[in-house]
């Protein structure tokens, strides 16, 4: 929108003081202190309504989240609920490291199966009481093999899950929504046509998008991709895209890059416009090849606009929930798929809770460290 | 010697600038095919019969296009209520953030008061604010008031929509010149006379985009939707409804009537975006990159 003016200057009879001036004491003609009070009178009266609303949605409801984040309070249901603490957060942090020792077989030597070492499984070695530990991921470190065990595995997995697919998202949206940026940023015929092309997956429901690359994906030949995969040869067109643990992720993020990248576009696009055409004309008649010019001036005058978008963008795709939700339902979370779960289906509102106030805090903390490194003032 | 090397450079450049210009369009049309080429899968499919839909490898062009899926959809009860309730809280949500967010966008905007800066700054927070930080929460105040599906949703809605338009609109009145409103106060008017009167029939443009994008918004929800519908299937909404989508007969998924669903509820909002272009980015530009 146009640039407003910054804060209006005060009309030359109304000596108005500024926020939080107070004034007191200072000597001002009747009228004109009741004309003040009574604007002032009036803008609390028009922000009333807004207030209240964020009162009722905002505000309350998140005090009784984190409220009930420590509570064993059940969901829906008339149960008397007892404070319990830090218990919801101790059965979502409870992690534990544990070395996976070799498989041995009776000679006590270790099985090698195609030159590898096997290990015993990661039930043998993880806690069993007082809780029971389930394995979230093994690594190898130094020759050895370990595994990571949690209480909530599902929680933890759903933690990386999310942090993964909204750095690798974010990343190729970034660059994709730049290629794009650039090219609508050039004259050619048709750009309109194109800026409106670009707005189409903008507009489509993610549910809905969703459930389109969920068919295009399909396990059989009948999707478009397992056809396309046949067709040149790369694959057998069986691939499973959404039952493969290794290909979920991936799916997940092709799904939401496609998605989400015109809004980067369109926000690096509205960036670019505000760059004076005559500096990227300099830098070329000083004989600066296209890379150089971009790298050199467009990049660096860039960088508010870009920063605002990663935030607007990082933000919005660590609390990811529709396509995780619609696709893999229960078989594999995201972290806000993960919270809902646990409040509808298994009804255990604490520690859906104790989920909830932790992606408020990995979010907030996201914001902070981005409006730190990026020294943009919002 | 030197007019043939002239000569050879010169063809050089031509034929670099000839391959960059190739390049170019070839990039576009890879653009274009990766932008569109989802809705226009969907929108085929939608026309297939079930077994050509069923058929490998799939078929890039229906062979005898019928429109027995869409018909089949159009026919689907639940699925039409979906789309009912949707519009319903959709433009409820819309007109009510745009009534709460302009009075409020006009305090902020054009009047001196203290903690103006700091409700701005409050509201604004409110944008970054997780939809799942408040959602057992909401439920349990959504219980209290013992409130049903629909006006919850679109009470809730709020939530993302009405920071946006509050903040989008302060900007705007801000931009409207100060002797308006004073004009308007010379003549007799009070504060609120000179809104309804004089400002707010200038914020026309503004409240369009911003009811546009909260349209689009809340057309859009998921989570909040499917989470107070589960005891209240009736009230679904059209994401809800094409997320649980099945089929009248069918055991397996009905990609096809899926796909038909796809396609009718984005071809309205399509249309819509394409129409309002211009000032949905200016929108979505002035709500972004100004924050």
């Amino acid at each position: 929108m146009q640039d407003a003016p910054e804060a209006p200057t005060p009309p030359a009879a109304l000596p108005l003081d500024g926020e939080g001036g107070g004034g007191r004491g200072r000597p001002k003609k009747n009228g004109v202190s009741r004309l003040m009070r009574l604007e002032r009178r009036t803008a609390y009266l028009l922000l009333l309504p807004t207030f209240l609303v964020l009162a009722v949605i905002a505000a309350y409801p998140f005090g009784q989240v984190v409220y009930s984040s420590l509570t064993d309070a059940k969901f829906a249901s008339s149960q008397p609920t007892s404070f319990v603490g830090l218990d919801n957060y101790r059965t979502l942090f409870a992690m534990t490291i544990r070395r996976l020792p070799p498989k041995l077989d009776e000679s006590g030597a270790p099985v090698l199966v195609d030159g590898k070492v096997r290990y015993e499984s990661a039930v043998s070695v993880l806690p069993r009481s007082p809780r029971r530990y389930r394995q979230v991921f093994q690594f190898g470190l130094l020759g050895h093999r370990y595994v990571l065990g949690a209480v909530s595995a599902d929680f933890v997995r759903a933690v990386w899950d999310t942090v993964v697919f909204t750095v690798v998202a974010v990343a190729l949206e970034t660059i994709l929504g730049m290629i794009i940026a650039l090219t609508l940023s050039s004259e050619f015929r048709g750009r309109g046509a194109m800026r409106a092309a670009m707005l189409v997956p903008w507009a489509v429901i993610t549910v809905v998008s969703a459930r389109i690359w969920e068919w295009m994906l399909q396990p059989t030949r009948a999707g478009l991709f397992n056809a396309l995969g046949s067709y040149l040869g790369l694959s057998e067109g069986r691939t499973d895209f959404f039952g493969n643990p290794t290909l979920q992720l991936p799916s997940m993020i092709m799904m939401d890059v496609w998605k989400t990248t015109p809004f980067m576009a369109l926000l690096l696009l509205a960036g670019l416009a505000t760059i004076p055409a005559e500096y990227a004309e300099a830098a070329k008649v000083d004989g600066a090849g296209p890379l150089r010019r971009f790298f050199r001036i467009t990049l660096p005058l860039l960088t508010p606009t870009l920063a605002v978008a990663l935030i607007f963008r990082t933000l919005d795709s660590l609390r990811v929930f529709d396509i995780f939700q619609v696709v893999l339902g229960n078989q594999r979370y995201s972290m806000a798929s993960f919270a809902q779960d646990m409040l509808i289906s298994r009804r255990d509102m604490g520690l859906s809770s104790a989920a909830s106030v932790t992606i408020f805090v990995i979010i907030f903390v996201f914001a902070l460290l981005y409006v730190r490194s990026m020294k943009v003032d919002t | 010697m030197t007019g043939r090397r002239v000569a050879r450079t010169r063809r050089r450049r031509v034929a670099l600038r000839v391959t960059g210009r190739v390049l170019f369009w070839l990039l576009i049309a890879v653009l274009l095919v990766y932008l569109l080429f989802p809705f226009y899968w969907a929108l085929v499919s939608a026309l297939k019969t079930q077994t050509e839909l069923i058929r490998t490898p799939a078929t890039l062009w229906p062979e005898n296009p019928v429109l027995a899926n869409f018909r089949s959809v159009l026919g689907n009860d639940r699925f039409v209520r979906a789309l009912g309730v949707s519009t319903l809280v959709a433009s409820s949500v819309t007109l009510l953030s745009l009534l709460v967010g302009a009075v409020a966008g006009y305090a902020l905007g054009k009047m001196r008061f203290q903690g103006r800066g700091a409700s701005l700054y409050v509201i604004l927070a409110m944008t970054m604010f997780p939809q799942i930080a408040v959602l057992a929460g909401l439920y349990a105040v959504i219980r209290l008031l013992g409130m049903p599906a629909v006006p919850s949703m679109i009470l809730s809605y709020m939530l993302f929509t009405l920071p946006f338009t509050v903040w989008v609109l302060t900007s705007f009145f801000k931009g409207l010149p100060d002797s308006l409103l004073q004009a308007a106060q010379v003549d007799g008017a009070t504060l609120l006379q000179a809104f309804r009167h004089v400002l707010l029939p200038l914020t026309a443009p503004a409240l369009v985009t911003t009811g546009l994008l909260a349209f689009i918004q809340a057309w859009n929800e998921y989570l909040f939707a499917l989470t107070f519908t589960v005891i209240d299937p009736p009230a679904r909404t059209v994401p809800v409804a094409i997320a649980l989508f099945t089929g009248e007969i069918a055991r397996q998924e009905p990609f096809g009537e899926i796909m038909a669903a796809a396609v009718i509820v984005t071809i309205p909002l399509v249309l819509l975006v394409l129409i309002f272009q211009q000032r949905i980015v200016a929108g979505l530009t002035a709500g972004a990159v100004k924050g």
